[in-house]
Order: structure tokens, then sequence, then C-alpha cells
């Protein structure tokens, strides 16, 4: 019975199931049918009907062989089974890839419109700020010094950080797990470049607008340090005892008077 | 200028007697001037050259030397001459003078002259009229054509007036050209400054600075090319460079070199100035024609004004220019520029 169980595996293995509809679909009425067990008899009888009547083998050695045969029908049959799975296998993970792919697809898309709306929002702001700065002056309004040179750098530095907080929420999505398969190194490579392209323009841009993004001490420098020794030592001098040229020019006054007016103080 | 502001009713006359506090001061590569207002209702300048050359010390050396009242300092076992006396012996002796400052800035090659230039600066500024009095003094802006350290040399003077008993604001040098030239024209227009180390230019809306920078070129510049092209030391070439010429009319081959280095500084720098302004970047507009105001102790050469007119005229420049004329007071109007920022600061 096990040769029988054999052959029906063999004959599964190599043949495919059909539904009726199928092979009616097909134009198939009727169809012949065979059991696996009657297979299975028929080889065999043939088989030995061969051997028997070639008259080269004993029935012992027929058995060995038959044994031998068996023996190899399985090994093939096995590796045969083997292949099978590592198909399998093989299809599931292509699947499993080509969803990855596809949801990383979703998201380059995502952060490539996100990026591009950061940039037309630069330009934008660029552009006004350009705009603004090319106005006549005369026609700017009048204010004092230190708050007409704060606006532009005020409005700068808004943007710049409205900007920045963009950029901090493309890097958590950049830092989320990363898909530890073949395709996703590139599109990180890309979405790298692309936020180092944002990067430097906004650096550039802040530049040119007298906003940098490096960090400086308010503290100014102090090069106090660098007399202290020329304090302590008196040098011999007669410096005292000369006058120095001396010219006289005309008065400050209208100067001042002027500035005052101008700083609506006059 | 004062004819014109006397006329203007917008002007309080009564506020030209008032006496303010505050001095300013120029720190030039050439010269230091300081300035302070005086009863008179002008203002006084000392001015002393910033050079200085040493000597070896003697009894016999110091004695002269302060017989002849020519200011000098002990310093290292050195007889050091200070200022314009410096510069007279450096002629009659041959030598170059030393010089604490080259480009504008605080020269490396000369940290020990500091000493030096505090003494000048301690002497023509005198002692603060009132504890903490303001004091403004000039600084170059960044250099269009050389890399240097303006934020050292700021923080070395600040720190300098400082332990003078003052309070120090620093003050572009050029802006202070319009402070001193431009009221007239309330402050709206161009500033240059044509100094010993460098050319500062300036442009202003109602004083609000717009857009400064400097060029590494000035005076020194001019000296050194010609001692080059003579074969004499620099003070020398200084020496012709300030007896007085016309550099439209140069009367020998010295005068001819001065005259040909004088226009090319003065075309690289308005050269570099339209370059800049062309550029676009940082650049104001104006919808009625400024004026342009040169001052500093270069542009006191004969014929400086007309042949910087000579080479404006050739140069397409991207603003609409009224007058270009020389502050009358050249070689003090950084300094009187100085004086008003700190006077307007006391007040």
């Amino acid at each position: 019975m096990e040769s029988v169980n054999e052959i029906k595996e063999a004959l599964s293995a190599r043949s495919r199931t059909a539904t009726l509809d199928e092979l009616r679909s097909e134009g198939r009425k009727r169809v012949r049918l065979i059991r696996a067990e009657h297979v299975a008899q028929m080889i065999s009888e043939a088989v030995h009907a061969a051997i028997e009547h070639s008259g080269l083998l004993g029935q012992e050695e027929v058995d060995q062989l038959v044994e031998k045969s068996r023996q190899e029908f399985k090994n093939i049959l096995r590796e045969r089974e083997q292949e099978v799975q590592k198909l399998r296998e093989t299809d599931e993970q292509l699947e499993q890839k080509e969803n990855e792919l596809t949801e990383i697809k979703t998201r380059f898309s995502e952060l490539s419109k996100s990026l591009a709306a950061t940039r037309a929002e630069l330009e934008q702001t660029g552009n006004d700020l350009e705009a603004l700065r090319e106005l006549p002056v005369a026609a700017q309004p009048e204010v004092a010094a230190p708050a007409q040179s704060a606006m532009p750098n005020d409005v700068m530095m808004s943007m710049m950080q409205e900007l920045a907080n963009l950029k901090a929420t493309m890097a958590a999505q950049q830092a989320q797990p990363a898909v530890p398969q073949a395709p996703a190194p590139d599109f990180s490579a890309a979405l790298e470049k692309l936020t180092g392209s944002l990067n430097d323009r906004l650096e550039n841009l802040g530049r040119k607008m007298g906003v940098s993004s490096a960090v400086e001490s308010d503290a100014p420098l102090d090069f106090g340090g660098m007399f202290g020794d020329d304090q302590k030592v008196e040098l011999e001098s007669n410096m005292d005892n000369i006058k120095v040229k001396t010219k006289t020019a005309g008065g400050i006054a209208a100067n001042l008077a002027r500035l005052k007016k101008l700083k609506g103080g006059g | 200028m004062t004819e014109q502001d006397d006329n203007d009713p917008n002007i309080d006359s009564t506020t030209e007697t008032t006496l303010c506090l505050g001095k300013g001061l120029d720190v030039g590569t050439a010269n230091l001037a300081a300035a302070v207002q005086n009863e008179e209702g002008g203002i006084t300048v000392n001015v002393e050259r910033n050079a200085f050359l040493d000597i070896p010390s003697d009894v016999y050396s110091k004695n002269m030397l302060t017989k002849l009242k020519v200011p000098y300092v002990v310093h290292n076992g050195k007889l050091v001459v200070i200022g314009e006396a410096a510069f007279e012996l450096a002629n009659v002796f041959g030598r170059e003078t030393r010089r604490p400052m080259a480009d504008g800035l605080v020269s490396p090659n000369e940290q020990d002259a500091l000493p030096m230039m505090k003494m000048i600066i301690q002497k023509i500024l005198g002692e603060p009229q009132v504890p903490g009095e303001h004091c403004y003094f000039c600084v170059p802006a960044e250099s269009l054509d050389v890399d240097n350290n303006v934020v050292y040399h700021q923080g070395l003077f600040e720190s300098m007036v400082t332990k003078l008993g003052y309070t120090a604001h620093a003050i572009n040098e050029a802006h202070a050209v319009v402070f001193s030239e431009l009221a007239e024209n309330d402050f709206t227009g161009i500033g240059l400054s044509f100094g010993g180390g460098m050319a500062n230019a300036c442009i202003t809306y109602k004083s609000i600075p717009c857009l400064s920078f400097s060029v590494a070129r000035g005076g020194d510049w001019i000296d050194k090319n010609v001692a080059s092209v003579l074969g004499v030391p620099r003070s020398k070439a200084t020496h012709i460079k300030e007896r007085g010429i016309d550099i439209r009319d140069p009367k020998s081959r010295e005068e001819e070199a001065v005259s040909i280095y004088y226009r090319s500084l003065i075309n690289y720098v308005l050269s570099n100035i339209k370059t800049r302004f062309e550029s676009g970047q940082n650049m104001p507009s104006f919808n009625e024609p400024i004026d342009i105001a040169c001052a500093g102790g270069t542009s006191m050469v004969g014929g400086f004004i007309e042949v910087f007119r000579e080479e404006f005229a050739k140069i397409d420049f991207p603003l609409p220019v009224g007058r270009i004329f020389r502050s009358e007071e050249a070689l003090t109007a950084v300094a009187k520029g100085c004086l008003v920022a700190a006077a307007i600061g006391e007040d």
C-alpha cells in the first residue's frame, strides 16, 4: 500500500485540481477517472511482468531493485516538495516587499509634496521681503531707527522658526523605524538630499537677510585682559608736558538739532 | 552749511549755544583725532599722527627731546618718539616710522605698539568731563577686498576707551561722515571716508545706515606704490603727498607718481561702490538724487574732489546723485561725526 500512497503523492504533485465548473468552462463534458491504486497496481504489474519475461533477474534481485527504485522515488519526491516550499516562501517575501515598496512610495510622495509646499512658501516670503526692500525708502513708514531695522528681522526670525518646525517634523518622520529592505536606503538618500537642499536654501536666505542660524552669545567680547600688564607698568614719558596739535571746527548744534527733529524730539 | 542752517525755520537757533557732553574719537590708521564741544559753540579737535619711532635711549637724547618738546615714551629700554615728531624724525633720518595700525585695523605686527597708542589716545581724549561720559569711536566696515577682523579691532578699542573712564560706543567710520556732513540732507546720502588704511562707504536714509562696506586701499596704498616706483622710504612718499600738491597739475616726476596712484585709488573705490550697489544685496532706492560727501585725510590733497568727479562721470553710477563735495574739515570730519553721535547719545 505504501507504493500506492507514493504514487498518489506523485500524481498529486504533478497534476492540477479543477472544479467541475472549471472543466465545463473549458468545454469538457465528460472526463475519464482512474484511481491512484489502479495506476500503482498497473505500474507494478507491468514492471514485474517485464522483468519476469526478460529472465535476467531473480525474484530477490527484483525485490532489491524495486526497493531501490522506491527509495530513489522518495528522494526525488522530497526534493520536489522542498522546491515547492521554497517557491511559496519566495512568493510571500516578494509580496511583502511589494507592499513595503508601495508604502515607501506613498511616504515619499507625501514628503515631496510637503517639501514643495515649504519651498513655495519660502520663495513667496523671500519675494515679499525683496519687494518690501525694493520699495522706495522714502515710501516706507518713518519710524525710529531701532524699530525700522528690527522689523524685517522679526519677520524673518518668525519665518525661520516656522520653517525650522517644518524641518523638524520632516526629520521626525524620517527618523521613524526604517524599513530594513533593500529599496529603503535609496529613498532615505533622496529625502536627505532634499532636506539638505532646503537647509542650504534656508541658511543662504537667512544670511542674505542678516539672520544667521548660528547661535551666538549676546555677551560682548572683552579684550580688557590684553591691557592688564600695561596698566600695572607706569611708562616713563614726557607726554604730560607736551601739547598736542589742536584744530577748531564748526559746531555741531545744527547737526544735533536736525537729528533731534528726526528722532521726533525737536 | 551753517548759513543755511541759520535760515532754516525748523531749527531752533538757541540749541546752537547748548554745550553737550560726549566725545568723538577717530581711530585712524594715519591719524588719531578726538573731538569735543568748546564753549564758543564750535568744536576742538586734538590730532596726533598714529606713528612712532624708536631710537637708542640715552640721557642726552632724552634731554634733547624734552627741550624740543618732542613726546617720547621709554619702552623696553628704548626711547620711543610718538606722533608727528616721529614722522618728522623718520624723514630726517631716512627711516620708516612704525605704525600701530595697518589697513584700517590694529596691526598684528605691532602688538607692542598698543601701549603707545593708548598713551596718544589718553592724551588727545583727556579725562572724561563726567564719569562714564559717552565716547563714540569709529570702526571700519567689513572689507570687500580683504578678510579682516573688525570684531577684535572694535573690542580692543572699546576696552581701551572704557579703561579711560568713558562709556565706549563704536560707530561706522563713513556713518560718522554722514553725521558730520549731511545734516542739510536730513542725513540721507552717501558718506565716504578716505583714510590712511582704507576707504569706507556708508549709504544712509534719515541717519539710518542702509549699507556699509570698505576697501582696503587708502593713503598708505598710495605711499607704498609711490615709494616703490620712486625708490624712496614710505615716509618720504607721505611727505611728498602731504606737502601741498595738486593732483590735477603735477609739477614733478614725484608728484606725477602721486597723481597717478590717487586717480587709481579713486577709480578703484568708485568701481567697488558701483559694483556693490549693483549687486542688489540690501540695496536701498531713492526717489530724489542723493549727495556724496567725501572726508578723511587722504581726501585733503589738492584737486581731489575734481578728480573724484571726473572719475565718477566715467562710470554709470546706479543711483541718482546730486552734489559731490568734500568736507571743509576733511581731516576732522570723522571725529566730528563721532562727537555728534556721542552728543545725541548723551541727550
